[in-house]
């Protein structure tokens, strides 16, 4: 027995809702997520006002404004790069094509999944980029990741299960 | 040298520049920001005599100040030598004339505007006042000679020549100083009266070691005994040598008793000195040194308390604490052991940090007393500020800075000879003070020029 023709119709509309909301969120989730692996931060001196003036002395404080660019590019994030490094199940060869293509992975598959393409594909995919996290988190016993990671799953899981109600989709094939 | 080797013509500088440029994109921006410095004009000529440790901290400081063109570099020693030579090559893409003699170095080289200073203390009075007969403008670093003498015929050189000659306690033209100095103890006078200072530059054991070095190295006998030194020990520990040096209250003493004496408009009344060699048994200087200066200021009398060991790191290093019946201001070169302390009996500060003189600081008071201390005996906590800002420039750069500004004829020095022989005065007494376990009632015949 189908789910759709268990529904009344205004439960369907529900289920399609529902199936957006789960898009969107994954979508927007990836999406940010991969644009924040080009943050990085700028110093910059200023002088220091005395009076409302700058001072003659010279004494200058640094203020530090967030900043995007491919200068900051960081898959993974250093501190957890030395201890994936330090793993000896880890493909040391894998460690930096995956660095290299975890941030670019990211946007790409929140743009699909947030457009509608190919939507059980990318959730698919998303899927499998959650699980290869949750592995080297469980490699360096980080179980708060690993938790996070696995909700993450339950709501990929629920996007798939949704699909037969995914709407506002440029291509619904796949 | 004829002036064309000096400077770099518009080809050579375009060509440079794009080349940097491309390197730049690799390596960084101040690649490219050198390359601006090499632009005709406004070039000082510069001789750098002395390219040991200081000469090499003083140079990555001027390389990063544009407008200056290093022409000449002398050093005794054949490995400093051409390790100045080679640094200068890269930073400036021209080969500046190298000299194991400073005579040779001053009658061949033609057009020079200054020397910077960074041999020996006990060299420092010969070349000074060499360079300032030779129409140039000295930076010499501090302490300013050895000897009292010597560092009185720097000023008659200086001002019997008319050139600018700078001494090298750097911290006269830091920021953080000027402004504690200008804005918090005579400005708003935040401490109130002071009543006693403290300073202390405590070394541990293991940087305070002979330096040593490799044997294949060695210069030869005649040269180090031509430029005064018995042999390469000698030569690469002068501060050890009472001949050569002041000891440790002279080579790390003299910036921080500078500032007791500029902070306080003037100098101590006399010094009673203590001093041991507690470690370091076979050093004709002693390892520690405690001293202990009295002040007569306008407000009253005053007391500086100064050690310097270099036996142990304890303590935190090194610091110069000015303590008021209304604040403390603790200082040092180092920004971060930088605080400022209110009494908690002292009026508000409140419109201090509105005009943004201060800021409130971001460190925990200390806790209240607890109940092992007994409370009637303690006072209330001091309430902690901060400098409203730094700098970011290595620490010897502003100094620098200032002294080729003066040369220019923008600025004044912030350290000229007869001022830093002022505050150094009472430091070459010191030491006789401890050898004679005398206190030394300072006259003018003690510390006038």
């Amino acid at each position: 027995m189908s789910l759709e023709s268990t529904c009344s119709s205004s439960n369907k509309l529900a289920l399609t809702f529902g199936s957006l909301l789960i898009r969107i969120w994954l979508g927007t989730r990836a999406l940010q997520t991969g644009i924040e692996k080009y943050a990085g931060s700028k110093t910059s001196e200023s002088l220091v006002t005395i009076d409302g003036t700058p001072n003659e002395y010279g004494l200058t404080a640094a203020g530090a404004a967030k900043q995007y660019g491919m200068e900051f590019y960081h898959g993974v994030p250093q501190a957890l790069m030395s201890k994936f490094q330090a793993e000896p199940l880890m493909l040391k060869w894998a460690l930096p094509l995956y660095d290299k293509i975890l941030g670019p992975m990211l946007i790409l598959l929140g743009i699909t999944i947030l457009l509608g393409i190919a939507s059980r594909c990318s959730l698919f995919i998303l899927g499998l980029l959650y699980i290869s996290l949750t592995w080297g988190l469980i490699l360096i016993k980080q179980d708060e990741g690993v938790s996070w990671l696995g909700i993450h799953m339950i709501l990929v899981v629920m996007g798939l299960a949704l699909a037969e109600y995914n709407r506002f989709a440029i291509l619904r094939k796949w | 040298m004829t002036p064309s080797d000096s400077f770099i013509n518009r080809r050579d500088f375009l060509t440079k520049t794009l080349a940097t440029a491309g390197a730049g994109l690799v390596l960084g921006a101040p690649s490219i920001l050198r390359a601006a410095n090499t632009a005709e004009g406004d070039q000082l000529k510069i001789a750098l005599v002395g390219m040991g440790k200081q000469g090499r901290v003083l140079f990555e400081s001027m390389s990063n100040i544009p407008g200056l063109h290093f022409q000449a570099v002398c050093d005794i020693w054949d490995y400093n030598l051409k390790s100045g030579v080679a640094k200068v090559r890269a930073l400036q893409g021209h080969t500046p004339k190298g000299y194991a003699d400073i005579d040779e170095m001053l009658a061949s080289e033609k057009g020079l505007d200054a020397a910077i200073i960074s041999t020996p203390d006990f060299w420092h009075a010969p070349h000074t006042v060499q360079c300032l007969a030779a129409g140039l403008h000295v930076y010499c670093e501090k302490m300013m000679s050895n000897t009292i003498e010597g560092a009185r015929s720097m000023v008659h050189a200086a001002e019997k020549s008319g050139k600018l000659c700078q001494i090298g306690h750097q911290r006269r033209s830091n920021p953080r100083y000027r402004f504690v100095h200008d804005q918090l103890i005579n400005g708003n006078k935040i401490c109130g009266q002071i009543v006693n200072m403290n300073a202390q530059w405590n070394r541990a054991v293991n940087s305070s070691q002979d330096i040593s070095f490799n044997k294949k190295l060695t210069i030869k006998d005649d040269i180090l005994n031509k430029y005064g030194y018995a042999d390469m020990n000698h030569f690469m520990n002068w501060r050890a040598f009472r001949a050569l040096s002041g000891g440790p209250i002279s080579d790390l003493g003299a910036h921080q008793i500078d500032i007791f004496n500029w902070f306080m408009g003037g100098p101590p009344k006399s010094v009673f000195a203590s001093g041991g060699n507690d470690y370091f048994t076979k050093r004709e200087h002693f390892d520690n040194v405690m001293a202990i200066f009295d002040y007569d200021t306008p407000q009253g009398g005053a007391r500086a308390f100064y050690q310097v060991l270099t036996t142990t790191s304890s303590g935190g290093g090194f610091w110069e604490s000015f303590m008021g019946t209304q604040g403390n201001i603790k200082i040092s070169e180092i920004a971060s052991n930088t605080k400022i302390y209110r009494e908690d009996s002292a009026p508000s500060w409140d419109t201090l940090v509105e005009r943004g003189i201060l800021n409130k600081g971001t460190a925990a008071a200390p806790p209240p007393p607890s109940a092992d201390a007994v409370a009637s005996y303690a006072s209330a906590p001091a309430e902690i500020f901060e400098l409203p800002g730094g700098f970011n420039k290595p620490a010897h750069q502003p100094h620098l800075e200032n002294f080729f500004a003066a040369v220019r004829g923008k600025g004044k020095l912030t350290c000229d000879a007869r001022h830093a022989f002022e505050s150094e005065a009472p430091i070459f007494w010191v030491n006789p003070s401890a050898l004679q376990r005398q206190p030394i009632q300072f006259t003018a015949e003690h510390l006038s020029v």
